[in-house]
């Protein structure tokens, strides 16, 4: 318990992903709020002098939005408005868009967890590709907006090590947006040993092409939110669906909107039905697999064979995407972040690999991951830890950070309100190192 | 980043008598119950299995060993660390361990060797040569 004013009261934990933010007390075994950091608004019209502006260096100023509603959470972007649009603060795994973090927060402390800011000491997480610009803003936020007693912020590779019993460890966190490679030291982070990329991103848009464009033996999948369906009848398998649109709301649903709950369909989809060939691309094996049957909003449902297995081969394999840019997969992020590592380290390093992240759970992940990695590294002793429990291995960096921010003896690390007024920023670098 | 956890002055007194005195062979040091300090678990002055033996198979410790080995050129003593964490162990230990490990490491000067296990065998006589003797 930490203690504030003469009261042990509880610290709090926020766990701000591009995906998903995590929420809870300190000391609880998984966090209480679990939301979307995806938010919706209904812009209103605005007046021509409060239009958005170019500023003297190219950035974009955007007019405070103080009429408008953000809607979070459970009643955030999950349900259908109309004319609202959904937007994230998040770009390519970074915080961008700062204004709508304070109502994040409030949203997970007081409307979440029914706690008062200014009462509790708040332990926030962070990848380790944040800035120092980022790390700063938002303990602003926090002692500024919000009047939290005192602050720390902890970074999730890390955090993610320790909570596997690891000093040293080499931690692959698999996000819904990011996927990263980490090798942390002796409880710090190898910065030069660093590596990530957008790869999630391409697994899902390949999953999307996939299923929504026709093949010879079905025509596209319609992955329609059931926000916009409003009756359907059951069908056999393959067959087309029989379904009702509501056109009511067509006109009145934005494309942003609309791409979020496609997506979260499709999330739906990878979580259930998609997975890994352990020992690498395998046309053959993959047909031997058993097949899954999935059933979509509209009613359509088919079986899946060896195509459940295509999307998540681009986490290990893009070579057969054209494109330019594409984001690295994981092999890559693997060889360039221990190929910056010594040899004596890299021995270290491969003997105590983390895996997590909630994409990690689909099926053959690890086993792959440890294929990969023995191909690479052929007389290399390679073992994985991969939390069994999915709690632990969705929520590992909050685990750890519930952990840490329960300790007593942790009040001499978190930057107290009175330190940050007589300091300033760089107390924060000094003392989250 | 650290738990903050502190370590007591019997952990630094009983690890003066391994250094210097020669009858402690190995030391485990284990969390206290309120996870506020480190303490002395336990003692010997036997080898590295009877170590391995009172390492628990699903609780983390920490443990030093001075361990004495053929070099080629004669008998050599050398200091080492071991961090143990089995896989099994509860996240909350886990992490408890891990985060406060520095303050232990730090305060202990003259260790040669340092291990970190999750697993029985990797706390092997002969692991534990090959890593001492490399020093890595």
């Amino acid at each position: 318990m930490a203690t504030h004013g003469g009261d042990e009261v509880s610290a709090l934990v926020l766990d701000i992903g591009s995906h998903t933010t995590r929420a809870g007390y300190a000391g609880d075994d998984s966090p209480k709020a679990v939301f979307s950091t995806s938010y919706g608004y209904v812009p209103h019209r605005p007046p021509p002098e409060a239009m958005d502006e170019t500023g003297a260096n190219g950035e974009l100023i955007r007019q405070p939005r103080a009429s408008t509603t953000t809607y979070l959470g459970e009643q955030g972007p999950n349900v259908w408005r109309p004319n609202m649009v959904v937007t994230n603060p998040f770009s390519e795994g970074i915080l961008t868009d700062f204004a709508p973090i304070p109502h994040i927060v409030k949203y997970a402390i007081v409307d979440s967890l029914r706690c008062d800011p200014t009462e509790h000491p708040v332990l926030v997480t962070e990848p380790t590709w944040n800035t120092k610009a980022n790390r700063e803003r938002m303990a602003e936020i926090m002692f500024e907006d919000l009047q939290v007693p005192a602050f720390y912020i902890a970074n999730s590779g890390v955090l993610n090590a320790f909570a596997a019993g690891k000093g040293t460890a080499l931690v692959i966190d698999v996000g819904k947006s990011m996927a990263s490679v980490v090798p942390v030291v002796d409880g710090f982070v190898l910065r030069k040993g660093c590596a990530n990329s957008t790869i999630p991103l391409l697994v899902r848009a390949q999953a999307y092409s996939m299923l929504t464009q026709p093949t010879p033996h079905r025509e596209g999948i319609s992955l329609l939110p059931h926000h916009l369906i409003s009756n359907k009848q059951a069908v056999d398998p393959g067959l087309p669906p029989r379904f009702t649109y509501r056109e009511d709301r067509a006109s009145q649903t934005t494309d942003t909107w609309r791409t979020w709950a496609e997506h979260r369909e499709l999330d739906e989809w990878l979580a259930n039905v998609s997975a890994v060939m352990d020992g690498g691309w395998n046309e053959q094996i993959a047909q031997t697999r058993p097949v899954k049957q999935y059933e979509f909003p509209t009613g359509y449902n088919t079986f899946f064979g060896a195509d459940r297995f295509l999307p998540g081969e681009v986490y290990f394999n893009n070579s057969h995407m054209a494109a330019p840019d594409l984001p690295a997969p994981l092999n890559s992020l693997l060889n360039t972040s221990l190929g910056a590592c010594e040899p004596d380290l890299r021995a270290q390093l491969l003997s105590n690999v983390v895996l997590t992240g909630g994409s990690s759970l689909l099926s053959g992940f690890s086993e792959r991951i440890v294929n990969e990695l023995t191909r690479s590294y052929p007389n290399q002793r390679i073992k994985l830890h991969a939390a069994g429990n999915i709690t632990e291995r969705r929520y590992g960096a909050w685990l750890g950070g519930s952990v840490l921010a329960s300790l007593g003896t942790f009040h001499q690390l978190w930057i107290s309100k009175e330190e940050w007024q007589e300091h300033g920023k760089s107390i924060v670098g000094q003392r989250c190192k | 980043m650290s738990s903050g956890v502190g370590v007591s002055p019997e952990c630094l007194t009983t690890y003066q008598e391994l250094k210097l005195g020669k009858k402690t062979k190995w030391i485990v040091y284990a969390m206290n119950k309120a996870f506020t300090e480190v303490v002395v678990e336990k003692t010997g002055e036997t080898d590295l299995e009877d170590l391995i033996a009172q390492l628990p198979g699903s609780e983390p410790r920490w443990a030093v060993l001075d361990f004495g080995y053929e070099s080629g050129e004669g008998k050599r003593n050398k200091i080492c660390f071991i961090s143990w964490s089995p896989d099994d162990s509860k996240i909350k230990q886990k992490m408890v361990y891990a985060s406060s490990k520095d303050a232990l490491r730090k305060s202990l000067v003259g260790v040669h060797a340092e291990i970190q296990a999750t697993s029985y065998e990797e706390l092997d006589p002969e692991v534990v040569h090959e890593r001492v003797a490399k020093r890595i």
